[in-house]
């Protein structure tokens, strides 16, 4: 039987607008078992990141419940929250987020820093995990140097290095050419079936649909 | 905290010169705090030293008749100690008289002093290496305003004990140069023994001043005054010029944390997304704010090196060559030689690193708190405003 590590049940968001409230998720129940592609479709504010954000424990639901790696996401501290996304998820976003003035190598070992892992042990893994992404000779160049497809791998690289068991990507093909987009996806793909890391999409880009196992239509 | 340092570090370096600008203000404020605090103790070292050297000895034990301050009390505020009662005391006789330089008149003290004495530094040997009738040693000042150098003759005028007037002709032996106006102007020094046998006054003291061995008990008629009170007015004077000192250099400080406060909340406002993803990527957001704090403390350290850097040179250049001020406080009635060597104790520098190290840090962490507060989902989308 296969491990589930993600559960929502009867899941609600709302949102404060003005005097009112947005909904943004509504009576949300899925279930994503150890080492799933996939992808929730839908179009732009469908509530796609926005259950991306609670399933990473940044942001908590209105009602219902998220258990993610057995965590239940509204019971967690502020410490628990970091805790988890520290040690067990991974994040890639849709314009990289790479912080700017760290080098590819810095930038990816930064999870491994935040772990207290040995300097040693953060060379190793980190880069093992360029080499994953094909950049093991850009560990030096600064995120300004590099082209958005560059860009993305070194965010799949810092998802990856602490080998977590969740990725969690918003968009990560939205600013990609198709050719680098494929390129992405398919290192994603790799690294799933190697590792047997869960990856979960949002999207609305056909490409990516094309690559998962499983669609979620919101 | 050591992760916040690290991380802080790296962001500061990765700032480049808007880093270097921060920092450099800083130091500015850092340097000259440091600088005018040093010319201030190097002042009042300077001033102590001649102040002990040249007048005040190791204290003065004054006739009770005599008040510094009343220049009626100098006629008789005068008297007797036994040879036993003055050991380790040299005496001092003063009396008003008249001078007559140049066919002027000046109104003076006659101040007389064993010239074999030791514990001044008054070139009182002169008086006795001298073959003129009445030899007399004066200060730099006394000799400007009086427009006579050594070997000139005058006509010194007094009163003796008994209230008559008599006249002699003076010859000054030796122009002596002292940064304590109190031993100068308005005043001539010559032999206590000549000036006992014309005033009359034998074996009579106006003050003695005590040397390092000489241990107060008490004398009837007779009150001692330490060098911290001999000092009080200069201590005062300089206490005051801190204050007021300090005045300045909260300015600058306020300056230089002003710089450090608008590029934290600036920060915080352009790296919402950088918060976010610190967050996202497993940060808590108080590790968050620590990083920001220990940034800000950061400046303040940079700038402490960078202040060492261009400070260390030019304060210790001036600490050896002096600043000069064109004139001496003669004229102000201080004690303030015309150039003035800074002291840069240990205790000031790092009292001011401290001071220094703890505002920056104070004023950091201040605008810093708001990333506790923060929605990491906001910061992430930069839409905190």
């Amino acid at each position: 039987m296969s491990e589930k590590i993600i559960i929502t049940e009867k899941l609600v968001k709302r949102f404060p607008v003005g005097d009112g409230e947005f909904t943004a998720l509504n009576d949300i129940n899925l279930t994503f078992d150890k080492g799933e592609f996939s992808g929730i479709i839908g179009p732009s504010g469908s509530g796609k990141t926005t259950l991306l954000n609670i399933l990473g424990s940044l942001d908590s639901p209105t009602e219902g419940t998220a258990t993610v790696l057995g965590h239940k996401i509204s019971s967690l501290s502020h410490k628990g929250a970091a805790q988890l996304r520290n040690m067990h998820i991974g994040f890639i976003f849709q314009v990289y987020n790479l912080l700017p003035v760290y080098t590819v190598f810095e930038n990816v070992e930064f999870a491994l820093v935040l772990q207290n892992r040995s300097a040693s042990e953060r060379k190793k893994e980190v880069m093992q995990a360029l080499e994953w992404v094909g950049l093991e000779n850009m560990a030096n160049k600064k995120p300004s140097k590099l082209s958005g497809g560059e860009g993305q791998r070194v965010a799949i690289a810092r998802a990856m290095v602490k080998r977590p068991d969740l990725v969690l990507a918003d968009e990560p093909t939205a600013n990609l050419d198709a050719k680098n987009a494929h390129a992405i996806l398919q290192t994603m793909k790799k690294l799933n079936e190697e590792l047997k890391t869960t990856f979960l999409f949002s999207t609305h880009d056909e490409k990516v649909m094309a690559y998962m196992n499983r669609l979620i239509h919101f | 905290m050591k992760l916040a340092f690290h991380l802080a570090y790296k962001n500061l370096m990765g700032a480049g010169l808007r880093t270097w600008l921060n920092a450099g203000v800083l130091s500015f404020a850092f340097v000259v705090i440091i600088f005018y605090n040093g010319l201030i103790d190097g002042w009042n070292q300077q001033a102590k030293t001649d102040g002990i050297n040249w007048e005040y000895g190791h204290g003065h034990l004054i006739n009770d008749n005599y008040d510094v301050y009343d220049a009626f009390s100098i006629q008789d505020g005068n008297g007797e100690l036994s040879e036993a009662q003055q050991e380790n005391l040299t005496p001092v006789l003063i009396q008003q008289g008249n001078l007559y330089p140049n066919g002027r008149m000046m109104s003076i003290r006659i101040k007389g002093i064993d010239p074999n004495q030791k514990v001044l530094l008054l070139p009182t040997q002169l008086l006795n290496n001298s073959k003129v009738e009445i030899p007399v040693i004066i200060g730099k000042r006394m000799s400007e305003s009086a427009k006579v150098k050594t070997g000139d003759e005058f006509l010194l005028r007094w009163r003796d004990k008994n209230g008559t007037y008599d006249a002699a002709t003076v010859t000054v032996v030796g122009i002596f140069e002292t940064n304590v106006p109190f031993i100068d102007g308005g005043q001539i020094w010559m032999s206590i023994d000549k000036l006992r046998e014309l005033s009359l006054l034998k074996d009579r003291t106006t003050y003695f001043v005590a040397n390092e061995q000489y241990e107060y008990a008490a004398i009837p008629g007779w009150r001692f005054e330490n060098q911290e009170y001999l000092m009080r007015e200069q201590t005062k004077l300089i206490n005051a010029k801190k204050a007021g000192g300090s005045i300045f250099y909260v300015i600058l400080m306020t300056l230089g944390l002003l710089v450090i406060f608008d590029t934290q909340v600036l920060s915080i406002f352009r790296r919402q997304k950088e918060i976010g993803t610190y967050i996202a990527l497993g940060m808590t957001r108080w590790q968050v704010v620590r990083m920001f704090t220990a940034e800000g403390a950061m400046y303040s350290i940079f700038a402490t090196i960078l202040g060492a850097i261009y400070g260390i040179p030019i304060m210790w250049y001036l600490s050896k060559t002096g600043l000069s001020f064109g004139t001496d406080g003669g004229e102000m009635g201080i004690i303030m030689s015309e150039t003035l060597y800074p002291v840069y104790g240990i205790g000031l520098i790092l009292g001011t690193i401290f001071i220094v190290v703890l505002s920056a840090t104070i004023v950091s962490f201040l605008p810093a708190r708001k990333i506790a507060r923060m929605n990491p989902v906001e910061a992430l989308k930069g839409k905190i405003s």
